[in-house]
This record gives structure tokens, sequence and C-alpha cells, in this order.
């Protein structure tokens, strides 16, 4: 895993391989760690960065593990905003079914995206949809 | 994770604890593949213990509840913590299970 770090402005770079999920969340949630955000910030910032990031890797590289993911993240101001990027074909947000419909409810799957757009205060996603930037407001 | 099973008299109380994720997913479903298997009638899961669930975490539960509901058997999930909670409530899924402030009222509730 690579580490880069600007100035406000901090970078990791992935595999597609899911075993790196966690070290993202974990590098972000340190990173995070002088702003001393409360424990419920702090569970839903790791869920989002772990669902968007394995999302990356699974829909998105399609878990090839020649293509990288690469996610930035920032303050601006109380704006914590985290940007997720895969190398794959583009994701379309419209095609995501909605997960608590009774039709969709009981599936194993579908809930990742909805969830986290749910817990975030932004989710917006590029034209081509391999990017997801993510914003949440710090209190 | 770590699963502690108890059976007291025609149910079974499960302990989880530790994170329910992706990573911890494949032993949850063992562990209760082999109480459905036995088809287990009521279940009770205590979540005191858990500190993290994710989407995959919750598609176990889902799981578990569907393989249960095909022969009958019901489940109960209890103690969980408000965050977890808000979880069940962002998804729906508050809908879909009998969610019990604790494991004792559950356990003499459930008839």
């Amino acid at each position: 895993m690579n580490r880069r770090s600007d100035i406000g402005k901090s970078s990791l770079k992935i595999p597609s391989d899911v075993k790196y999920v966690r070290e993202v969340s974990s590098g972000i949630l340190k990173w995070l760690e002088p702003w001393k955000l409360d424990d419920s910030a702090l569970f839903d910032i790791r869920l989002c960065v772990e669902e968007v990031v394995r999302n990356a890797i699974k829909h998105g590289n399609n878990d090839d593990k020649s293509l990288k993911v690469l996610v930035n993240y920032w303050l601006e101001g109380a704006r914590l905003i985290i940007e997720v990027e895969d190398e794959g074909k583009g994701f379309d947000l419209g095609k995501v079914p909605d997960p608590t419909i009774e039709e969709n409810i009981m599936k194993g799957s579908g809930r990742g995206i909805y969830i986290v757009r749910r817990l975030m205060d932004e989710m917006e996603f590029n034209d081509k949809g391999n990017k997801v930037r993510l914003t949440k407001y710090l209190k | 994770m770590s699963v502690k099973t108890e059976v007291k008299n025609d149910l079974t109380v499960c302990c989880i604890e530790g994170e329910i994720d992706i990573n911890t997913a494949p032993d949850i479903k063992k562990v209760f593949e082999k109480l459905t298997a036995k088809k287990t009638p009521k279940i009770v899961i205590n979540l005191t213990k858990v500190t993290y669930v994710d989407s995959s975490g919750l598609a176990t539960l889902v799981e578990i509840l569907k393989n249960m509901r095909a022969y009958g058997g019901r489940m109960r999930l209890t103690n969980m913590s408000h965050k977890i909670k808000s979880l069940f409530e962002i998804t729906k899924l508050e809908k879909l299970f009998e969610i019990i402030a604790d494991e004792t009222e559950a356990i003499a509730t459930f008839v």
C-alpha cells in the first residue's frame, strides 16, 4: 500500500483485494484522531469507507488485482471529504435497486450503497461512475 | 469474533461477540447452519458484545432468518446497541426481525 500526504490531503492506493479494506478505514480513522470525533461518527465513517472501497474492488475493478483503488481524503473546514476511485468502467447508481422495498428486503446484497447514502451528508459519483465523493459534516 | 451457544428448554440463545462483517460472516454462517440444519425452532441472538456490523453482516442475519422461516422457525435479536439498531432502522430490517430490548424479556415472551 502506498501512502502519500500533502498539505491537508492524504492518499492511499491499494490493489483490488478486499484484505486491504480494513487498512484503508483504519488509516483514515487514525488520521482523524486529533479531531476527537465521537464513537458514532467514527462508526459511520468506518462503515461508509469500507462499503465504498469494497464496492470499488468488487464491482468497479471486478476483483482484478492488477487494478488499483485510490482513496483521497481531506478536511475542508468542518467537512470531511473522502474520494474513492477505481479503474473500472463505471457504476450506474440509478441501477441500484432500493433494498428496503418488499421485493428486495430479503435479498442478500444491495444494502451497502444505500447505507452510505443515509449515513453520509453527501454522496456524489463522477459522470463515468468510477469515482465517488463522500462528505461528512463533523460536529 | 465468537459465538457462544446455550440451549434453554425449547430455545437456543446465541451470544455473538465481536464484529459481524464481511470477514466474520462465513464463520457466523457455519454456526447457524448447524442450528438450522437441526431445525432449531427458536433462536435468540444476543448482540450485547457486537461492536460493528456492515452490510454483509446484515445480509448474514437476513440469510439466517430466511433459513429459519423455511422450516417455520423464529428468531429474535436482543441487546442491540443504539448504533446497530439505527442500521436496522435505516435499512427497514427492523420490520423484518423481531427486535427485543433484552435477552430476559425475549426469552420470557417467546411463545
